[in-house]
């Protein structure tokens, strides 16, 4: 009982300055906007924000499922496929020297530009282009990541079933894939981010206008910022929903590990 | 007059918690200048925690510790001694020669001077060619013979090492035992060696100093009557191992009753 | 290598290019297969040749030169946002690593934030162009693109050069303790030489995303001047001019390449003297 107890104390208390730091950062904003006066155009003060978020809540949360399950699709595919290219690398080590170059350099370059060619290629009322954008960047991130989980084992233990005279198939299943899987859940970390951003990040280049990045800007153009706040607030929300599940995710495998 | 005086010193670390620690309890221990003195021991015994206090990276909770005729706080303010640890702990974005100018950067040594002094000191480990490499260019025998210069470059009176031969080979160990007495003749500094090896700290020293754990404290000092030559021959004569068998009864000792030690040394 | 890499791009998009339908096809009763008529897919080469055609019919600037001016446009803007990220970030960093109460409530809402689409903000800072006022300083809308790309700059830069503050060995730490040196001191001559191997990484995650606010903020409104813009309107043009947008697109390509090469070649002289090991 008192272990609990401690680690309870342990917790809030490493938790306790970040909580402190919210509580005055959010106490700041509200003071200033009110003191300064400030425009909405500017800051828009947090408690109008939570107002229009909980009038508005169920358009918000219409336009988050939207963006939601573009985003929940193509993390989907993009795992999927990601997973199973990178297999074909690991068989085929010329084309994990292919493949690398392309990738790392795909890091550097804002991907999502992309979008605006998927579009034409697809009707206009679509959700496709954003799906298969986030497809694309999910497919990446996910298929370096598990290529050096399958690749990079250590080489004692190949040393080791080689010494059993192990097949490569077998290599694969009680070496490499068991070695790939943190991988997996790491990329996975990176990935759900990523898929929110990029399903947001499309919805700016045209198209259909149900989710949350164009209701922001719809918002902003008719001078509706405290609803743009909402929806940016809604968009914080879902990316923490998608970080979380894939933490989540990742604590479920552990589970099962030795510490 | 002494160069080091410990009276009385304790050092508990987690006072009045469940895991509280008794690292040293009553140590008092008197350094004669120019004089060589290990600290050996099993883990947990104190004896890097007691090379701290002298240092004064550490306070003690108890007693006194007096380095160079003042407080060691004070002795550590006005640089009164070089360090080294088993790690050489080069700066690996400096050449081998801005390493030994460290200590004397900080003192506010100008340009010239500080060159002047590391050249002296890349002389006197034997090293005057490798002063423009960088540390991981060379062999960890080597770092440890420049980290060692790094230490005296202020011309300090006291050196303080904690292991620093521990992460070398046996014969490159052996080496740099011969070294480091012919450095410390030529500049006379006094020297307290922490280490965990018995041979190493009879060929070394003129006393060695048995310390045991829980709590850390003294148990025995060896006088090793080797007179001030060492050479070769040293590791073969009677005198050489009949000071190792005191140490090692020393140590034997209480090693008996204390089985099952931990593994921190503080 | 990648060249190779390139070319196999290349030939797939051709491939599927000959075989595919032309108005679209469904896949498993999704209609999720792209059109490969001429307006929606161009080929490779017709890419390539459109940019040294005029931009729009009747002008003397050749696409070329437009998304050539965009792109450096846009280059620009995402420099001064990496450097203000940079200098913002650098400096949030070394306030954490001094004062333990600042990271410890600052710091989680920087990892957390980096889960988070920051880049929602963006419409909302691009709309302080033009309209907000600080004494006789009007917020000139190209400077809401740089501030988001600083934005979005300066967390991943904050996080890393913590941790390399942090990476300073506890032996290195004492021994400039045992030279009684003062937290500046040990700051410059130990714990900043120590970070930038875990800066480096950062630095080059700032540039990208700085680049990628960038273009976001052009994009969600249209900056004037910028590739984000080009990429907006020559897709608009697609239906009659299906290749131009490929070119933009190729634009921005090379405006985030330049932004990574410009980073790594720092990169590359800051760690020229240190030993060929890598940290991730």
């Amino acid at each position: 009982m008192n272990r609990v107890g401690n680690l309870l104390r342990t917790t809030l208390g490493n938790a306790l300055p970040a909580i402190v730091f919210g509580a005055l950062f959010l106490g700041f904003w509200e003071w200033a906007v009110r003191f300064f006066e400030l425009k909405p155009y500017f800051l828009t003060a947090p408690s109008a924000i939570w107002e229009q978020f909980t009038t508005n809540f169920s358009l918000i949360r219409g336009a988050a499922t939207v963006s939601g399950t573009n985003a929940l699709i193509g993390l989907l595919a993009g795992t999927v496929l990601g997973v199973a290219m990178s297999f074909v690398l690991s068989r085929f080590g010329f084309l994990n020297q292919l493949i690398t170059p392309l990738a790392v350099a795909l890091n550097a370059v804002p991907i999502f530009v992309l979008v605006a060619v998927l579009n034409n290629m697809y009707s206009i009322t679509s959700e496709i282009p954003r799906r298969i954008m986030v497809a694309l960047v999910v497919y990446f991130i996910v298929l370096v990541n598990v290529a050096r989980g399958l690749t990079q084992v250590s080489p004692t233990h190949v040393e080791l079933m080689r010494s059993y005279a192990a097949s490569d198939v077998a290599i694969l299943r009680k070496v490499r894939i068991p070695n790939a899987i943190p991988f997996l859940f790491v990329s996975l970390k990176i990935a759900a981010p990523a898929a929110v951003i990029t399903a947001f990040v499309s919805e700016y280049f045209g198209g259909s206008q149900n989710g949350l990045g164009s209701r922001i800007s719809s918002n902003i153009a008719n001078s509706k910022n405290a609803a743009a706040w909402a929806y940016v607030l809604a968009a914080c929300l879902l990316g923490l929903l998608f970080y979380l599940f894939s933490v989540v995710m990742e604590s479920l495998n552990r589970k099962g590990e030795a510490k | 007059m002494s160069a080091v005086s410990i009276r009385n010193a304790s050092k508990v670390f987690n006072q009045g918690k469940s895991n509280q620690v008794d690292a040293l309890r009553d140590v008092s221990l008197d350094v004669k200048p120019g004089e060589f003195v290990s600290l050996i021991g099993p883990s947990g015994c104190g004896k890097s925690t007691l090379l701290r206090l002298i240092a004064n990276l550490l306070e003690p909770t108890n007693g006194d510790v007096v380095v160079n005729d003042k407080p060691a706080v004070q002795a550590r303010l006005d640089q009164d001694y070089g360090m080294a640890f088993q790690q050489a702990g080069l700066f690996e974005w400096r050449t081998v020669r801005k390493n030994i100018e460290l200590p004397l950067e900080l003192k506010g040594w100008d340009k010239n001077a500080r060159t002047l002094r590391a050249n002296e000191m890349l002389q006197l480990v034997q090293l005057p060619e490798f002063g423009d490499h960088y540390p991981w260019q060379l062999s960890g025998g080597m770092q440890q013979r420049i980290a060692i210069a790094r230490a005296l470059a202020a011309h300090p009176p006291l050196l303080l090492m904690d292991e620093p031969f521990g992460a070398l080979d046996e014969m490159t160990r052996e080496y740099m035992q011969g070294e480091l007495l012919r450095i410390c003749a030529a500049t006379g500094t006094t020297v307290v060696f922490v280490t965990h090896s018995i041979p190493e700290a009879v060929y070394l020293s003129n006393r060695v100093v048995v310390m045991s754990p829980r709590p850390g404290r003294i148990t025995k000092v060896v006088d090793v009557s080797l007179g001030g030559e060492r050479n070769e021959d040293t590791r073969n004569r009677t005198a050489f191992f009949e000071a190792i068998t005191a140490v090692r009864e020393g140590l034997r000792g209480m090693h008996a009753a204390h089985v099952g030690l931990g593994n921190d040394d503080r | 290598m990648f060249v190779a890499a390139l070319a196999l791009v290349v030939v797939i998009w051709e491939t599927y290019k000959a075989l595919g339908p032309a108005d679209g096809g469904t896949l498993l009763g999704v209609r999720i297969l792209p059109r490969t008529s001429e307006y929606a897919m161009p080929h490779v080469w017709d890419m390539f040749s459109r940019f040294n055609r005029p931009e729009v019919r009747g002008s003397d600037r050749s696409v070329f030169d437009a998304v050539l001016a965009g792109a450096w446009y846009s280059f620009r803007l995402s420099a001064a946002g990496f450097v203000m990220g940079g200098v913002v970030g650098v400096g949030l960093a070394v306030l954490m690593a001094r004062f333990k109460l600042v990271q410890r409530g600052v710091l989680p809402y920087l990892v957390v934030s980096q889960t988070v689409p920051l880049i929602a903000l963006a419409p909302l800072v691009v709309s302080w162009g033009g309209k907000l006022e600080v004494g006789p300083f009007v917020w000139p809308r190209w400077l809401s693109a740089s501030v988001l790309g600083a934005f979005l700059a300066f967390f991943p830069i904050a996080v890393g050069t913590l941790r390399g503050l942090a990476a300073a060995s506890a032996s290195s730490v004492e021994l400039m303790q045992s030279y009684a040196a003062s937290w500046t001191k040990t700051l410059f001559k130990l714990r900043f030489p120590t970070a930038v191997p875990y800066m480096v990484p950062a630095f080059r995650l700032g540039a990208s995303a700085s680049v990628i606010g960038v273009v976001v903020a052009e994009i969600s409104t249209g900056l004037r001047g910028g590739i984000g813009r080009l990429i907006i309107e020559y897709a608009r043009e697609a239906t009659g001019d299906p290749a131009k947008v490929y070119t933009a697109i190729f634009g921005a390509a090379a405006l985030g390449l330049t932004m990574a090469g410009v980073v790594i070649a720092v990169d590359v002289f800051v760690m020229r003297n240190r030993p060929k090991e890598s940290v991730s």
